[in-house]
């Protein structure tokens, strides 16, 4: 594989979230300071979640139930910090609000909360992707490439930069449509995005398994 | 309402991540380095490397300074190959590879292309256990090995069969090859095996599975390494009179072979080796040595394989009268005897074995007289002794022929277990191992020697008859022996050499090395290799004569002259002995090191030997290895690559159009 190989499977997993960076996030300093703050939140989220379950690890079983038992404590949790990042942002929007009426500037649209949540979105993504797939990606500059036995038809590296785009996808607009959802209080797609999240954790870990 | 629209693509990208996930797979891996390992495979193999004399070089390196990358095929579909390849032979094939390549025409084949393919890079031999049974020998070096060090004019003598090539010059193992050939271990055969299959299989056109070869060879060191020898009974170095004739008793410990790290030469030369050291510890059992007429001196030399480099060197030492030799004198020497391979002279019983003298002499007829007593002493033994053919057209190659080329009217004989051509099949070749020798025929070798040696030194009184019985071999020691010096387990890990030195490696390999440093005659013991040091820790024991007072505890070297330290290396076991055991450099006559360089000297016209000697040096390297890996093809990752930057421009575009779309849907801004 080689160094174009490499940066080609960088820009699968990221070349998106790089697109509507350049294009929608980096118009306005305040989503940059939005998508830092996501990405940071879910790195933290991580890392108390490993804390917490290095005692267990690693699995060594055999039986299915532990992993579920991972994946849905994991994703749980990570949709706590969402309903969590939703009431920080309520507050947030509130004090923005109050701002803007005591300078005499409009409020906030409908589409700048639907480009926070954007930002927030993409934070999560771009975290995800580079947690679970550029760091894969160092040994993809080297000359050689890996295939595995399930999938003998597309390099291992093509799969994971494919799986971490979809990722992101998800993560990006779970968001929007989690924050519309508490805005509304319509509770068809505040349950819809839990369980999108939980099923592909569920799919991905099973498969991997 | 904006969430509604969105759901669809989620819904989207969902289930194309769940077919996808399917197919991922990360079980098996903990870690990134994990990844890498399974990534590449190590392969464990024995390389042929540079070597440079005089005129020029052989064998096997890669073209230049980079590593060779080429897919892996069998050798049978050479003539099909269309890009660069690294061929998987087996050992006869590599023969016919080898001689293609060097346009040497093979003798009993008779091959339309003659023509060497130019996509070869890089060969892999198999090995396996049916390897050796299905040829019917093998050996990589000459007809008539070492031919111009002969003391007799006949050059075209044959005495190694197993070569077959038309023209007289050298076997496949001297000439030079510019391209990587390595020997697989067993394990990497069937899996290398399965990877050339695999690729003739897949056909896909863009991966492939490729093996990459480090083999980049630099400048050079010269070949050589520490010869010992040791006298019984110790030489007493404040007495100055010192006229007992001495008996020399030769062997040598280094061996060659196509594939440097693979030379173990079991039955040429070990087999020799073995039976001295069984002889010595035999005679060592025997008192009264001092009272004897004759001093026994023992000689175990190295770099013989390559220019007789030991015993040209210590015949020069010894003219030179250098303090590694002292208590030597060369007029003193009235007989050398040479054990060299013995190791087969074993079939239905019988043990046979052949003397070839060095001509007629008193000193030659005694030494015969005395192996005909040893041989009758012997009777329950089945040993037989018969001299070599006298249309022989002198003594085989052997370290002899050095002794006679210094001094013609040298008395001498040589121990082997052939007559006219030699019996080991695999001379000088990786095949020749223990699987290749009967310890039998060693221990028989060595029982011999050691009466013969009794006999000779007593001058064959008949007062002494009752001692000769009362020595004998220790076939155990044989044994032990055999498994430390000629197989991996133990190796050189075993209990009797764990006993002298600590090892440096566990698996022995008898090529002779290159000099480190300065030679000289107390070297440090870390430029001297494994073998060479247990040779002189087991003489230096077996020759010494117990001390009166309490042996005292050494480190490095023992203050009374008279003295060495054995078991230096092992913590607090190292104890001064009474011995006189010594190293003496072993290097081409032709060299000598000066500030810090070594120099080639010019040829000297009282060194004919140096003359004609090629000075054999060793490449240096940075690092050999073997690794095998799949690949993908360079047009495939330019696809990727555009993949990659298509996504994200049309990413880009995507979320222009939905910005316009949601502006103009809003009216807003």
């Amino acid at each position: 594989m080689t160094v174009a190989a490499g940066i080609g499977y960088a820009l699968i997993a990221l070349g998106p979230s790089l697109s509507l960076f350049v294009a929608v996030i980096s118009k306005k300093p305040f989503l940059i300071l939005t998508v830092l703050s996501s990405t940071l939140l879910w790195l933290i989220s991580l890392i108390v979640l490993s804390g917490i379950w290095r005692a267990f690890l690693p699995l060594k079983s055999t039986t299915w139930w532990p992993f579920a038992l991972l994946i849905i404590s994991s994703v749980g949790f990570q949709e706590g910090l969402r309903v969590l990042f939703w009431k920080v942002y309520k507050r947030l929007e509130d004090t923005l609000d109050a701002f803007a009426d005591r300078v005499g500037k409009p409020r906030l649209f409908l589409t700048d909360k639907m480009q926070i949540a954007l930002a927030g979105g993409l934070g999560h993504g771009v975290a995800h992707a580079v947690f679970f797939c550029l760091s894969l990606l160092t040994p993809a500059f080297g000359p050689a490439t890996f295939y595995v036995d399930r999938c003998p038809q597309m390099p291992f590296f093509l799969i994971s930069a494919i799986i971490a785009l979809a990722f992101v996808t998800i993560h990006t607009f779970s968001m929007v449509i989690a924050f519309n959802g508490y805005a509304e209080g319509n509770t068809t797609d505040q349950y819809f995005v839990p369980v999108v999240h939980l099923v592909a954790g569920m799919v991905v870990k099973s498969a991997s398994a | 309402m904006k969430a509604m629209a969105v759901r669809p693509l989620l819904l989207f990208f969902f289930f194309a991540q769940v077919r996808l996930s399917f197919s991922g797979e990360l079980s098996s891996m903990e870690s990134i380095p994990d990844l890498q390992e399974s990534m590449y495979m190590v392969v464990d193999g024995y390389p042929c490397v540079r070597l440079l004399n005089r005129s020029g070089k052989i064998g096997c390196s890669n073209p230049g300074r980079e590593k060779v990358v080429a897919s892996i095929r069998r050798f049978r579909n050479a003539n099909d190959l269309t890009q660069s390849t690294a061929v998987l032979v087996s050992l006869d094939e590599l023969q016919d590879l080898l001689h293609r390549y060097r346009s040497i025409h093979i003798c009993f084949r008779i091959s339309n292309d003659v023509s060497f393919h130019k996509n070869i890079v890089g060969v892999l031999v198999e090995s396996g256990a049916e390897i050796r049974d299905k040829l019917k020998g093998f050996s990589p070096t000459q007809k008539f090995p070492q031919a111009e060090f002969a003391p007799y004019p006949s050059i075209n003598y044959e005495w190694n069969s197993m070569v077959c090539y038309q023209s007289i010059g050298s076997g496949i193992m001297l000439k030079a090859y510019d391209f990587p050939v390595f020997l697989l271990s067993e394990s990497s055969t069937s899996m290398l095996q399965e990877v050339a299959d695999k690729n003739e299989k897949v056909m896909n056109g863009y991966t492939t599975s490729v093996a990459e070869f480090d083999l980049v060879m630099q400048t050079c060191l010269p070949l050589g390494g520490y010869s010992v020898w040791s006298s019984l009974p110790p030489i007493n170095m404040s007495s100055s009179y010192q006229s007992k004739p001495i008996i020399l008793l030769v062997a040598s410990m280094d061996s060659a072979s196509f594939f440097r790290d693979k030379s173990l030469g079991a039955d040429s030369p070990i087999s020799g080796l073995l039976s001295l050291l069984a002889a010595v510890d035999a005679l060592s059992r025997v008192d009264g040595w001092n009272d004897l007429n004759k001093q026994l001196v023992f000689l175990v030399l190295t770099g013989e394989a390559w220019g007789y480099l030991g015993s040209r060197r210590f015949l020069h030492e010894l003219d030179m009268q250098s303090d590694g030799v002292s208590g030597l004198n060369s007029s003193l020497i009235e007989m050398v005897l040479e054990i060299g391979s013995v190791g087969k002279g074993s079939s239905q019983g019988v043990k046979t074995f052949f003397t070839h003298t060095t001509g007629v002499s008193s000193a030659v007829n005694d030494a015969l007289d005395a192996l005909k007593r040893a041989q009758d002493s012997l009777k329950s033994e089945n040993i037989e002794v018969l001299s070599s053919n006298s249309s022989n057209p002198g003594i085989p190659p052997s370290s002899l022929m050095a002794f006679l080329k210094k001094n013609s009217l040298t008395s001498g004989i040589v121990l082997e277990d052939f007559d006219t051509a030699f019996t080991n099949k695999f001379y000088h070749s990786h095949l020749d191992d223990m699987a290749n020798i009967n310890s039998s025929a060693v221990v028989a070798a060595a029982s011999l020697i050691a009466r013969s040696l009794y006999i000779l030194a007593s001058d064959n009184n008949d007062r002494h008859s009752s001692v000769l019985g009362a020595i004998n071999v220790n076939t155990s020691l044989v044994e032990e022996l055999m498994g430390c010096l000629l197989s991996c387990k133990p190796g050189l890990s075993c209990e009797m050499v764990k006993n002298y030195i600590a090892p440096a490696n566990v698996c022995p390999s008898h090529y002779v090395g290159v000099v480190i440093g300065e030679p000289s005659f107390k070297p440090y013991l870390g430029y001297v290799d494994d073998v060479s040091r247990f040779v002189w820790n087991f003489l230096a024991d077996r020759t010494s004569t117990p001390k009166e007072n309490a042996s005292s505890r050494c480190s490095k070297d023992c203050t009374n002259e008279d003295e060495v330290c054995i078991r230096a290396e092992i913590n607090g076991k190292g104890v001064c002995v009474i011995s006189t055991t010594r190293y003496v450099p072993a290097y081409s006559t032709r060299l000598m090191f000066e500030s810090g360089t070594w120099n080639v000297l010019p040829p000297n016209s009282s060194d004919s030997m140096g003359s004609v000697d090629p000075v054999w040096t060793e490449s240096n390297w940075n690092t050999i290895g073997l690794r095998v890996y799949t690949i993908q093809n360079g047009a495939y990752d330019h696809l990727i690559l555009i993949g990659g930057i298509t996504v994200t421009i049309l990413a880009y575009f995507m979320i222009a159009l939905a910005r316009s779309f949601i502006t103009k849907a809003l009216k807003r801004d």
